[in-house]
């Protein structure tokens, strides 16, 4: 096994440097010259596989959002009304909002968490990292299906939450966790920092082991408590995975909806709908295609965006 | 140079988060080893057989087929693509390269919101909805903008003194990626792989959009089927969700190093 993982450790490329399309060559006229026409023959097929599911669908959704289709009868233009949907229609501002929420439990606290266990569990600190480390990674590993199983069981009015505040005296508290109109939507976002800050945490330790141990020395040797030293030493240090697992857990906090469709989908009432649960319910269920498209353009273009100003971001500063 | 004090502090905070993160895990799998139907733990009658009895009432064995079917087929057709585009951005070089590659990245970063619909109306009139051929299309093609980008990172970083020596031996392009290129960027190869294995075989989203027969649906859909159905026998429920999850969950620590390579270096997928 170390055989293989040994070998390109080194040489893994940077975090999220698009390598420069025509690396400097020296010796261009002999071996390992470029031969544009021969490498587009064999671009060929990967790029018809990708025109065909990504980049045509892609511009189809542009092009349906300016209409009012029921998938049956014939489109009707509707110019930018489906994009208006977002100030007007109530459902959809509603989704937006839950989106903040989310943005909350899926990004900013499993970040903050990750980056304090990360700190407590490296490996100049405990020697257990390696064991914390596979814990904490083993729900990011568990498909939708199976962790909306785990925590409809947890949440249930007979789940271990309930059990537990009954027998410290509060039963009056227990509730229907994932069907109560106040609760349900943190309840998901807790589901969300579970299943999320693992990856953090990982990808923070990864990062931490190419810090220089001399600067923690040089910390402590100006007298810098734990505190300190997280940070002036850690923190600016691990500025490439925190853009990565931002990039990550935002774009995911946008996209909220395995775990929403599989327990509450949606409810009660409307109070943990999400954009792409709109997305789904408007393009397959009741059919309003143009406004689902709509949403779908407006979740990519808000993911780009976000995507380009953290990598742009986390690039300007280092 | 860390005191005592710090030190124990350390071990008790990471061992509370521990305990929350495997805490639901636990309890799951406590309740599927329940002999009661509402999952209540009764550890002196373990009922192993609720694993086999799930499966069975579950309906597993075809939904398992259709998962290693897609699975494979994506992982096959898909690295294959990947290898060659690897290849061509990596070292041939593509016509228009400069406007190709942003092209092919820009799939990267494009969540699947941005062509899903579309994607659903279009595979309906080519008439491969509920087909493995349909799901397993539309996964090679939206993992091809991180298999090219991945490969040809691999193959550049290959020396070129040793593609010069091969050519000199003759070797044409086609050789020389199989000989020479691959083998050398193998490590890359296996970390695409399980990368790609983990995406494919945990979806659940776009197989529940592409696929609505269930004779041909994975078996994360088959577990959200049954959850449906099966609600009053939460021991059965659970049991079930642990045999989905274990042997991934197995192959990911086992690989965890690849896998945490693969995301730090703009595996911005999922």
């Amino acid at each position: 096994m170390s055989v293989v993982l040994g070998r390109d450790e080194r040489s893994a490329p940077p975090v999220s440097a698009a390598p420069t399309a025509r690396a400097p060559q020296r010796r261009v006229a002999r071996a390992g010259r470029r031969r544009p026409w021969l490498g587009l023959l064999y671009l060929a097929p990967g790029l018809v596989l990708y025109s065909l599911v990504v980049l045509v669908p892609a511009g189809q959704s542009v092009w349906l959002s300016f209409f009012h289709w029921n998938g049956v009868t014939a489109a009707t233009w509707a110019g930018f009304s489906n994009y208006s949907g977002f100030f007007g229609d109530p459902t959809l501002r509603a989704a937006a909002e839950h989106t903040l929420v989310f943005l909350l439990f899926f990004s900013a606290v499993p970040v903050v968490l990750g980056l304090i266990s990360a700190a407590l569990s490296s490996s100049k600190r405990v020697r257990a990292g390696g064991v914390f480390r596979s814990v904490v990674f083993i729900p990011q590993t568990l498909t939708p299906a199976v962790t909306a199983v785990v925590w409809k069981r947890i949440y249930e009015p007979d789940g271990p939450i309930n059990d537990f505040l009954k027998a410290i005296g509060l039963g009056g508290f227990a509730r229907t966790w994932l069907g109560d109109y106040n609760w349900a939507l943190p309840a998901l976002g807790l589901i969300g920092t579970w299943a999320g800050f693992g990856l953090c945490t990982v990808l923070f330790l990864a990062g931490m082991q190419n810090i220089p141990s001399e600067l923690y020395d040089a910390a402590r040797v100006d007298g810098a408590g734990p505190i300190r030293e997280f940070f002036t030493v850690t923190l600016p240090g691990l500025r490439g995975p925190i853009a990565v697992v931002l990039t990550v857990t935002v774009v995911g906090a946008i996209r909220v909806f395995d775990i929403v469709w599989l327990t509450t989908r949606g409810g009660p009432g409307t109070t943990t709908v999400t954009p792409t649960l709109l997305l789904y319910d408007r393009a397959f269920t009741n059919p309003d295609i143009g406004s689902a498209a709509a949403i779908g353009v407006v979740i990519s273009i808000i993911s780009l965006l976000v995507t380009m100003v953290i990598v742009k971001v986390a690039g300007r500063e280092s | 140079m860390i005191s005592a004090r710090e030190r124990v502090w350390s071990y008790a905070i990471l061992f509370v988060v521990a305990v929350g993160v495997l805490f639901p895990l636990i309890w799951v799998l406590l309740d599927a080893l329940s002999p009661n139907a509402s999952g209540a733990m009764d550890l002196s009658h373990l009922r192993w057989d609720n694993f086999a009895t799930a499966w069975t009432q579950a309906g597993f064995t075809t939904y398992l087929k259709s998962s290693v079917i897609i699975t494979g087929s994506v992982l096959v057709i898909g690295t294959f693509v990947a290898i060659l585009s690897g290849y061509a951005f990596g070292v041939l070089g593509v016509v228009g390269q400069k406007l190709l590659f942003p092209l092919v990245l820009l799939g990267l970063m494009l969540p699947m919101e941005a062509f899903i619909v579309p994607l659903y109306y279009d595979f309906q009139s080519y008439g491969i909805t509920d087909t493995y051929r349909g799901i397993v299309l539309a996964h090679v093609g939206m993992g091809i903008s991180f298999g090219a980008f991945w490969m040809s990172t691999a193959f550049k970083a290959v020396p070129k003194s040793i593609s010069e020596c091969a050519e000199m031996d003759g070797a044409n392009s086609w050789s020389q990626l199989w000989r020479i290129y691959l083998p050398i960027a193998r490590p890359a190869l296996v970390t695409l792989l399980l990368l790609s294995f983990l995406w494919t075989w945990n979806d659940y989203f776009l197989a529940l959009i592409l696929v609505s027969d269930p004779a041909h649906q994975p078996i994360t859909l088959g577990l959200g089927a049954f959850s449906g159905r099966y609600l009053v026998h939460l021991n059965l429920l659970s049991a079930a969700a642990i045999m989905i999850a274990t042997p991934v969950v197995l192959l990911c620590l086992l690989f965890q190093r690849h896998f945490i390579r693969g995301m730090l270096s703009g595996a911005v997928k999922e």
